[in-house]
């Protein structure tokens, strides 16, 4: 509970009913990634290639607890708008600035459920004739899955909940929670816009 | 056992691929496809049934078709929008189906993934048919048998 009344933005912390990962746990398994990935890509200068939005404070986060030379680039793409529905399939609003062919490139996640995006991208950057392709993912939850992934790395499996906070929204809000929490259940329930 | 025959549904199956719309027995199935069309997911409705119980004259008794099949990923998938106490005959089946047919994948989606799915994708009006009685089918009234 102290998460939650002692959040900077109390007023999104309110709708919380459970804070599931504190920002303690969620820091030090950062860390634990950071050093994984130090040790497994040393001499390597692999591309960081993160998806928009969520991945933002996951990607920031991570990119200071990795010590070896770096590179980072996003891609973006439309999410599943009424906008977007109506002109068929998915799109990228965002492209790498970066050429990755013979680079090793490791995606990065801030969530991987039902895989489709990820599926999507992953398409996209194979094509691309990258050296290696990995994907670093800090949550995961499997029971959504529908596109089976290896992940390399995975920070924590997520319980079959809808959770926000950490990089994931519910209707673009709670993104900039430190912790990840259970929305409580009127919050989903109510419809319409903000 | 280990069974390996099926019943086709239809001789030809429904997919998005070939233009065909199906008659999804449930909103929230038409809109699960349209989800799968819009990441460009291939897949097909209610293809197959498996059969579960035989009488002594091997006619089939009881039979299972799961909604969805996705052949690139070798995957059928169950959507249900009952809630969690309603769903002891569809869990009863898949359990039957996964013995008879270990080679299968299947997975089911439950009631509260499906309205995560439907509140993921911003589909609030799907996701609300998980609040009201729309969400509360008898099995009966459901498209699997």
């Amino acid at each position: 509970m102290t998460e939650i009344q002692f959040a900077a933005n109390p007023e999104l912390a309110e709708d919380i009913s459970e804070v599931l990962l504190t920002s303690g746990q969620i820091q030090d398994r950062v860390k634990q990634l950071g050093e994984q990935i130090s040790a497994d890509y040393a001499g390597r200068n692999p591309i960081l290639v993160g998806v928009l939005k969520g991945v933002l404070f996951f990607m920031a986060d991570l990119l200071r607890a990795i010590h070896i030379p770096v590179e980072v680039d996003f891609m973006a793409v439309a999410s599943y708008s009424s906008e977007a529905r109506d002109k068929g399939l998915v799109r990228l609003v965002k492209d790498l600035e970066t050429p990755i062919a013979g680079r090793d490139v490791l995606f990065i996640e801030d969530m991987v459920d039902t895989g489709l995006t990820l599926n999507y991208l992953l398409k996209i950057l194979r094509m691309r004739d990258p050296a290696s392709l990995e994907v670093c993912t800090l949550f995961s939850k499997n029971k959504l899955r529908l596109i089976d992934f290896k992940c390399k790395y995975t920070g924590f499996d997520l319980p079959d909940r809808f959770v926000v906070g950490y990089g994931l929204d519910h209707r673009e809000r709670y993104r900039n929670l430190p912790f990840v929490g259970l929305l409580k259940p009127q919050v989903l329930k109510n419809r319409g816009p903000e | 056992m280990s069974v390996t025959n099926y019943i086709p549904a239809d001789t030809t199956p429904q997919n998005s691929s070939n233009g065909q719309r199906p008659n999804f027995s449930h909103p929230v199935e038409a809109a699960f496809a349209r989800i799968l069309d819009y990441y460009g997911i291939e897949w097909q409705y209610e293809p197959r049934t498996f059969p579960l119980e035989w009488d002594d004259q091997i006619r089939i008794l009881e039979a299972f078709s799961p909604d969805f099949y996705l052949p690139q990923q070798d995957l059928y998938i169950e959507l249900t929008t009952l809630r969690s106490g309603l769903t002891t005959k569809k869990n009863r089946k898949i359990r039957r189906m996964q013995a008879l047919y270990p080679e299968i994948n299947i997975k089911l989606f439950k009631r509260r993934e499906m309205r995560d799915l439907m509140v993921k994708y911003g589909l609030d009006q799907e996701a609300e048919a998980f609040a009201g009685d729309a969400a509360q089918h008898d099995e009966t009234q459901q498209s699997t048998p």
